[in-house]
């Protein structure tokens, strides 16, 4: 199997340097053993990312074994410090990381890549970018900064106070959301009229997410929004807006699942919201993993590579970690109440 | 007069409450408001029921760790269950909620009672495998407000009564029943008394004739039963139910026992206490989320502090007052 991924590698970078400037190409029919990782098993988004991922492996015709595995919600950091050091002595081919383990997990994905196994992280990078090959980013961390900016401005009506309900201080993608939407907030003169009160975090439980929201209301009387980058936090509060009769007063925006938050979109506590694919996502990560594996792309800056029915990408320097690489995918969907019954099926 | 050293236990504690209210009431704006008293009673009406579990097995000398998730799988099989049968009566519901939660109990029971397994370890076990039955079981589908009855949804807004216009929630009341029922058994029942036998030295327990495999498997059957309500309470509060649900509540419900005053040697500890330690937690925890003084990043950490204060204080006073007794005596 190694000799035919030497093999494939050689064919795919004899391609690449034929046609310089033109997107490089996926050789079909490789062997490479993929694992998908997740944060942890057992929530919609990241088996959404599972399906796009399987969905490019066999639209690849990929010939070695696919997993899909993840450690129990309790237990995620250090279960996933365990399941990439597995990976690494079953010499898996690429291991694709949702990384909840902060820089807690460098060490043993620099291991990882030396034994031979790639990292690709998708939806949370490692922040340092040590061990990582690349980084599969599901939108630009800074252009969500305007969008939550912007969805601000149109519950808010274009002044007024609103603060932030996020998941957990050290989750490096709400943190670079969070930090992104505060730069956009201070560079554009059109959002001088909204304040953020402040910052509190649910830790991605509903009953702390229910709470904080509650003790947000309470605290800062004059608040129109609570802006929730998270997809537990913002059912959470929509759910606390409702029961407490604030959906009038108080509206809930942020990053949320259609399927979970039709309701709360349609009775007008939760008026907008925006979310990716996550399908999207896993089917890009799994190509960007194939085409690295195979060594058809190198994984170095300026590489340009064509992903199936996603079209062209270009790996580049990633503008928010110094030294660390991404592909951006890009773009969001706004789900408002025209749309969001259909996206929820 | 002579005061029993529970009753002075709790008298400390009780007045621990009342000056974490008062210095609170100093510190934020309506804080003593019936819109504060509802925000706090409802969110401990969801642990409450698991403390009081957690108490009766700390009672026996042992701990149910394995609470948590049994939270969850109970409010997620039970949202399901009503998700394709819509038109179960509200009481069968809360019924077959407590059930389930006692048959996950009685796993506990069996393998502790008498497989002679540490309760840590049968309950750091389950709590994993619990867990991840949900993972398979659930298959990343989220059980939401929309799939669930009307009835259901709007229960946690539903109010029982009110005093002086101060609302009490049925949720609350659910709650506190649980405990008061629980606290009437063990003080006032012959049989309910060998939990604490059991507790307090199991070798004489034996001797004196109870079967403490027996007592042991009850008390985690309870604490699964309870495990149960606080599942059928978080449902119907938070209604968007996940994987994730109720983890973490192992910890909360052993700080509302520990702070309650249970000693965790087992053979001591009383409902009332239980009730007001969940009550000092919640309203610990509530107040420090609403306080302008400090940030976000602090809030944990001064509630560790605070929890510890608490119990220091309650040792202290408890201390005091057993001296000041007797000399009155």
């Amino acid at each position: 199997m190694k000799k035919i991924g030497i093999a494939l590698g050689l064919v795919a970078s004899l391609m690449g340097s034929a046609a310089l400037a033109e997107a490089v190409k996926a050789t079909p029919g490789g062997a490479v053993n993929m694992v998908l990782l997740p944060k942890f098993l057992g929530i919609l988004p990241f088996d959404q990312a599972d399906r796009g991922a399987q969905e490019a492996a066999k639209e690849l015709g990929n010939t070695g074994t696919y997993q899909y595995i993840g450690p129990t919600p309790e237990n995620s950091a250090a279960g996933q410090i365990e399941m990439l050091t597995t990976a690494t002595t079953q010499k898996q081919n690429v291991v694709m990381l949702s990384n909840n383990a902060g820089d807690q997990i460098a060490a043993v994905a620099e291991a990882a890549q030396a034994a031979g196994t790639k990292v690709v992280t998708w939806d949370s990078p490692i922040p340092s970018g040590k061990g990582e090959s690349v980084f599969v980013a599901q939108v630009d961390f800074g252009s969500i900064g305007t969008v939550m900016a912007d969805m601000v401005m149109d519950l808010t009506g274009g002044s007024g106070e609103f603060a932030i309900l996020s998941a957990s201080p050290d989750a490096a993608n709400q943190n670079a959301w969070i930090e992104a939407m505060k730069k956009v907030l201070a560079a554009d003169a059109k959002y001088k009229d909204l304040k953020l009160d402040d910052v509190v975090y649910g830790n991605d439980q509903s009953e702390e997410s229910y709470n904080k929201a509650l003790g947000l209301v309470d605290k800062y009387p004059n608040l129109k929004v609570i802006m929730a980058p998270t997809t537990v936090g913002i059912v959470a509060a929509a759910k606390a807006m409702q029961d407490e009769k604030l959906c009038d007063k108080v509206k809930v925006s942020g990053l949320g699942l259609p399927a979970e938050m039709v309701s709360y979109t349609m009775n007008g506590c939760a008026p907008e919201f925006a979310l990716w694919s996550f399908v999207d996502l896993g089917y890009l990560t799994a190509y960007t993993s194939y085409m690295l594996a195979t060594g058809a792309i190198k994984g170095e800056v300026g590489e340009t590579f064509h992903a199936g029915r996603m079209g062209d990408f270009t790996i580049e320097a990633d503008p928010g970690r110094a030294g660390a690489k991404r592909v951006l995918m890009g773009p969001f969907t706004v789900y408002t109440k025209d749309n969001v019954e259909a996206a929820a099926k | 007069m002579r005061l029993h050293p529970m009753t002075l236990r709790i008298l400390a504690l009780a007045l621990a409450l009342l000056a974490t209210v008062l210095f609170f009431s100093t510190q934020i704006d309506g804080y003593l408001s019936p819109r504060m008293f509802t925000r706090i009673t409802t969110s401990a009406a969801v642990i409450l029921p698991v403390a009081v579990g957690q108490a009766i097995v700390v009672i026996t000398r042992n701990i149910d760790l394995s609470i948590g998730s049994a939270v969850g799988v109970v409010a997620y099989l039970t949202g399901d269950l009503l998700g394709s049968h819509p038109d179960l009566h509200p009481l069968v519901v809360a019924l077959i909620a407590m059930g389930l939660g006692a048959g996950i109990g009685a796993i506990n029971g069996v393998l502790v009672a008498w497989g002679r397994v540490p309760s840590i370890i049968v309950t750091l076990g389950t709590l994993a495998l619990w867990r991840t039955f949900l993972v398979q079981y659930s298959d990343a589908r989220t059980i939401t407000t929309a799939s669930l009855p009307q009835w259901l949804v709007d229960l946690p807004q539903a109010n029982a009564f009110t005093l002086l216009g101060v609302d009490v929630r049925v949720t609350v009341v659910l709650a506190v029943l649980s405990a008061a029922a629980m606290g009437l058994c063990l003080g006032r029942l012959r049989a309910a008394r060998r939990f604490f036998a059991v507790g307090s030295n199991p070798d004489a327990a034996v001797m004196a004739g109870i079967n403490a495999g027996v007592v042991v498997f009850l008390a985690f059957v309870l604490s699964g039963a309870l495990a149960g309500l606080s599942g059928f309470l978080f449902l119907a509060k938070f209604g968007n139910i996940t994987v994730v649900a109720g983890m973490g509540f192992e910890l909360k419900a052993v700080a509302a026992v520990v702070v309650g005053g249970v000693s965790i040697l087992g053979g001591s500890g009383s409902m009332l206490g239980v009730v007001i330690g969940t009550v000092l937690v919640d309203t610990i925890d509530n107040s420090l989320t609403r306080w302008e003084l400090v940030s976000e990043f602090w809030r944990d950490a001064l509630l560790g502090f605070l929890i510890m204060a608490a119990v220091t204080v309650d040792t202290f006073m408890s201390r005091q007052l057993t001296r000041f007794a007797r000399k009155e005596g």
